[in-house]
C-alpha cells in the first residue's frame, strides 16, 4: 500500500517536472541538481531551493526598491543584483526566470526605465510561479521520502 | 612508492608525458598529493556571494572527490588564502561580489600565491570574459557550472605547473639569447633556427624602440638583472602594468612601451617582459587567430631543430609569439613564413625541403606572379605578408641610426633565408627592394638620410644577389616615378638595379616598389603633420600600422587614382592591388583579419578597423 503510494508520488513528480520542462520553466540543470542529491545529503534539492528562494526574495525586493527610487537610479547596483539572480537561477535550472533576467538586464543596460519596470513585473510573476511549482515539487518529494522511510524498515524485516 | 607514482601517472588521462616533464621543483608538492585517482583530493576554494551556487558547487566538488572549502565573501577568502598558503590548489571565484570584485581577488591571488584562478559568472558577455582573462584567470565558467566542467578543473593546476617550469627554462634561454644577440648584433642572426626565430622576435622588439642605444643599455644589464632578486609584483604595480597594457591596447603593448608608461624607477624592461609572459592570456586573447600559424611555425622549428631543443623551441616560440605579436614585426615575419608554408605543399617540412631544394623556382614565380597577375591568392598573401615585414622593419628602425640599421635589416632577411631556408635569394631580393622602399618611407624625414639608406641597401644588395642583368629595364621604368619621388630616387634605383630574374619579373617588382614608394611618401606626408602619430610610427610597427591604416584609408582613393594615372606605364591593376594588399596586410598584422589575401575583402575590414 505504501509502496504503491511511493510509485504514485514518483509519477506525480515526473509529471510535474515534465510539465515544467515543457513550459520552459526549468532546464536540464535542475536534473543535475537532482542527481547531486544522494544518501549523504538526502534533502539537498529542497535545501538548495530554500536557499534560493530566500536569496532571490531578497534580491527581488532590492530590485524593486531600486526601481522605485525616483530620484536616483542605480543601474550598476541593479546590474549586480540581476547578475546574481541570474547566476543562482541558472544554477538551479530556472530557465525562464533567467531569461527574464536577461531581458531585464538589457533594459537596464539601455537605461530603459519602462522596460525595467515591465521586466520586474514579469520577473516577480515568474518567480511566484516558479516558487509555487517548486514548492509542489518539494512537497511531493518529502512525501516520497516519508514513504520510502516507512518502507525501508519493512524491507529489512 | 615509485611504482605507485607510475600508476598515478598512467592513470592521468591527459598528459602522462606532460606531467612527467613538469616533474621538477614545484611539481613535487602536487606529486605527493597525487593519489591513485589523481584529481580527487584536489583542494578547491570556492568563493561566491550567491549561496545557492555556492552550495551547488560545493556539492558537485564533493561528488568529484575534491576537498572543497567554500566562502561567501571575497575578503574572507583572501584572508583564508593568505593564512593557509599552500593549502589550496585552485580557486573558483565569482566575478561580482559585493565586498570585493572578483577581478581584484583574482589579481591578489595571482600575484601573491600564484594559484590558478577560475572565474565564474552568469555574465557571458565577451567583455566580461575578456576582462577575466586580462586579469589572469585561467578559465572562465559561465553559470550554471556543470559537473563535467568542474570535473575538469584539475587540468589548470597541472597546466600551471608545467607553464611555470617552461617559464623558468624560457627565461634562461631568453637571457642566453640576449647574450648571443649582443655578440652578433649586426652580423648574423642565422646561427641557429631557434636563434633566428627569437632574433626576429627580439629584433622586432628592439626595432620597436626609438632609442636603440637606450635599449642596448637595458639589455647590457641583462646578466646582472638575471642575478638580481626578482621584482616583486605588488598589486599596485600589477595594476599599473595592466592599465598600461590597456592604455596601449593589447596589440601595441610591447614591454618597452609598458615600461615607459608605468614609469617605475628600478623596473627594467626585462621585468616587464617576463611579467608579460606571466600573463600570456592578455595577449593570446587578441591573437587567437594567428595561433594556427604559430603552431605551424612551431612544428617547423621542431622539425629542423630536432627533439633536443624541442622544449626550448616551444617555449621560445611561445615567448616569441607574445613579444613579437606585441611588437608586430616579428609576428609578421613569422606570418610571412607561415604564409609561405601555405604556398608550398601543406606541411612545413615539405616546405623546408622544397625551399632548400629549389630555391628560385618556387617562390620567385609566386611572388612575381602576384606582382604581375595576382594569379594566386595564396601567393599574393605570401608576397604581401613578406612585403609588410620588410616594409615595416626599416621604417621603425631607421629613425635612430639609419646608416647602421639598414644593412642589419637586410641581414635579417638574409638570415631568415639561411636559417629557415624559407627565403630563397630571389625572395631576399624582393624584400631588399622593399627595404629600399622602406628607406624611402622614411625619406620624408630627411632626404639625405634617405640617400644613405639607399646606398647602403644597394651595396648590401649587390653583395647578396649575383644577377643584376635586367636592371636596365627596371631603370627604364623608373624615371617616370622618380620624377615624383625626388630624394627617394637613389633608394629607388637600388632595387631596380638589383632586381633579378626576367625583365617581366623585375617590372613587376619595380611596380611594387613604385607603388610602395608612393605609399610611403603619401602616408608619411600625412603622418608628418601629426607628431604624435609620427612618434608612434617610429616606435612600434604595430602602432605604425595603426596610423598608417588610418591615413591609408583617408588617402586610399587619392592614391589609387594616382596609381591608375601612372598605370599607363605599368600594369595599373597590379598597382592598385599592390597598394591595397600592403595596406591590408598591415591590418592583418594587427588584428589578424581573416587572411585570405583577398584585397577586396580586406579593404572593408580595414575600414572597420579604422573606424
Amino acid at each position: 500500500m505504501l509502496g504503491l503510494g511511493g510509485d504514485r508520488l514518483w509519477a506525480d513528480m515526473n509529471r510535474l517536472l515534465a510539465f515544467l520542462f515543457h513550459q520552459g520553466v526549468l532546464d536540464e540543470q535542475f536534473l543535475q541538481l537532482q542527481q547531486l542529491q544522494d544518501h549523504s545529503s538526502p534533502n539537498f534539492v529542497s535545501d538548495v531551493l530554500s536557499i534560493y528562494f530566500h536569496e532571490s526574495e531578497r534580491l527581488l525586493s532590492n530590485l524593486r526598491s531600486l526601481l522605485m527610487d525616483r530620484e536616483f537610479w542605480d543601474y550598476k547596483k541593479m546590474g549586480i543584483h540581476l547578475n546574481q539572480l541570474m547566476g543562482s537561477s541558472s544554477s538551479i535550472g530556472a530557465k525562464r526566470l533567467r531569461n527574464v533576467c536577461l531581458a531585464f538586464r538589457a533594459s537596464v543596460d539601455h537605461n530603459n526605465r519602462p522596460g525595467c519596470l515591465r521586466a520586474l513585473e514579469m520577473l516577480e510573476h515568474e518567480y511566484c510561479y516558479l516558487k509555487n511549482k517548486l514548492h509542489e515539487y518539494i512537497q511531493i518529494e518529502q512525501q516520497r521520502a516519508l514513504a520510502a522511510g516507512v518502507r525501508y524498515p519493512a524491507q529489512n524485516n | 612508492m615509485a611504482a605507485l607514482q607510475r600508476v598515478t601517472q598512467s592513470s592521468m588521462a591527459t598528459g602522462v608525458s606532460s606531467y612527467g616533464t613538469c616533474k621538477g621543483g614545484g611539481a613535487a608538492a602536487i606529486e605527493n598529493e597525487v593519489s591513485e585517482k589523481f584529481p580527487s583530493g584536489l583542494r578547491v576554494l570556492v568563493v561566491d556571494d550567491d549561496l545557492t551556487t555556492l552550495r551547488i558547487i560545493e556539492k558537485m566538488s564533493l561528488k568529484c572527490h575534491y576537498r572543497v572549502t567554500t566562502c561567501s565573501e571575497a575578503t574572507v577568502a583572501l584572508n583564508l588564502l593568505r593564512e593557509r598558503k599552500g593549502c589550496f590548489d585552485v580557486v573558483l571565484s565569482d566575478v561580482h561580489m559585493p565586498d570585493m570584485d572578483g577581478y581584484k581577488l583574482l589579481e591578489h591571488v595571482g600575484l601573491e600565491m600564484d594559484l590558478p584562478v577560475i572565474m565564474m559568472s552568469a555574465d557571458a558577455s565577451t567583455s566580461a570574459v575578456m576582462k577575466g582573462i586580462r586579469h589572469g584567470a585561467c578559465d572562465y565558467l559561465i553559470k550554471p557550472v556543470r559537473e563535467e566542467e568542474l570535473r575538469n578543473i584539475w587540468q589548470h593546476v597541472v597546466r600551471k605547473m608545467c607553464n611555470e617550469n617552461k617559464e623558468h627554462e624560457n627565461s634562461c634561454s631568453l637571457e642566453d639569447n640576449d647574450r648571443n644577440k649582443r655578440g652578433n648584433d649586426d652580423t648574423e642572426y642565422a646561427s641557429s633556427v631557434i636563434d633566428t626565430a627569437e632574433g626576429t622576435a627580439k629584433l622586432s622588439k628592439k626595432r620597436g624602440s626609438l632609442k636603440e642605444d637606450d635599449d642596448d643599455e637595458l639589455e647590457n644589464e641583462d646578466p646582472s638583472t638575471s642575478k638580481k632578486p626578482r621584482v616583486v609584483w605588488s598589486v599596485e604595480l600589477h595594476q599599473q602594468f595592466v592599465s598600461a597594457v590597456n592604455q596601449l591596447g593589447l596589440d601595441k603593448a610591447v614591454p618597452k612601451r609598458i615600461l615607459e608608461l608605468m614609469n617605475v624607477p628600478g623596473l627594467t624592461r626585462e621585468n616587464v617582459a617576463s611579467h608579460l609572459q606571466k600573463y600570456p592570456d592578455l595577449v593570446n586573447a587578441v591573437i587567437v587567430n594567428c595561433d594556427i600559424e604559430w603552431q605551424k611555425f612551431r612544428l617547423y622549428l621542431k622539425r629542423i631543430n630536432g627533439a633536443a631543443q624541442q622544449q626550448n623551441g616551444i617555449t621560445n616560440t611561445v615567448s616569441g609569439s607574445m613579444e613579437s605579436k606585441l611588437g608586430g614585426l616579428g609576428r609578421l615575419d613569422i606570418q610571412a613564413l607561415a604564409a609561405s608554408g601555405q604556398v608550398s605543399p601543406q606541411t612545413l617540412a615539405a616546405l623546408h625541403a622544397e625551399l632548400l631544394g629549389r630555391p628560385t623556382t618556387n617562390l620567385v614565380p609566386t611572388v612575381d606572379q602576384t606582382a604581375l597577375l595576382q594569379a594566386s591568392i595564396l601567393s599574393s598573401k605570401l608576397y604581401s605578408a613578406e612585403h609588410a615585414v620588410a616594409y615595416g622593419q626599416p621604417l621603425v628602425k631607421c629613425p635612430s641610426i639609419i646608416a647602421k640599421d639598414f644593412p642589419q635589416s637586410i641581414l635579417t632577411v638574409d638570415g631568415v633565408s639561411s636559417g629557415y631556408g624559407a627565403w630563397p635569394p630571389s625572395n631576399t631580393i624582393g624584400s631588399v627592394g622593399r627595404n629600399n622602399n622602406l628607406g624611402r618611407a622614411n625619406s620624408p624625414a630627411s632626404v639625405n638620410q634617405n640617400g644613405i639608406i639607399a646606398r647602403n641597401s644597394l651595396i648590401d644588395y649587390s653583395l647578396l644577389t649575383p644577377q643584376s642583368n635586367h636592371s636596365s629595364l627596371n631603370i627604364a621604368q623608373f624615371p617616370g616615378e622618380v620624377t615624383k619621388t625626388r630624394g627617394v630616387l637613389c633608394g629607388y634605383m637600388a632595387p631596380g638595379s638589383i632586381s633579378p630574374a626576367t625583365s617581366a619579373h623585375s617590372v613587376g617588382a619595380n611596380n611594387s616598389n613604385i607603388q610602395q614608394l608612393q605609399n610611403s611618401t603619401l602616408t608619411f606626408g600625412s603622418v608628418r603633420p601629426m607628431p604624435a602619430l609620427a612618434s608612434n610610427v617610429s616606435d612600434t610597427q604595430v602602432s605604425y600600422s595603426g596610423t598608417k591604416s588610418g591615413d591609408a584609408m583617408d588617402q586610399a582613393p587619392a592614391r589609387n587614382l594616382g596609381f591608375v594615372g601612372q598605370g599607363t606605364s605599368i600594369p595599373s591593376r597590379f598597382a592598385a592591388h599592390e597598394i591595397e594588399s600592403s595596406v591590408s596586410d598591415f591590418s592583418q598584422g594587427k588584428i589578424s583579419v581573416d587572411s585570405n589575401g583577398n584585397t577586396v575583402k580586406e579593404e572593408p575590414s580595414m575600414n572597420a578597423f579604422t573606424e
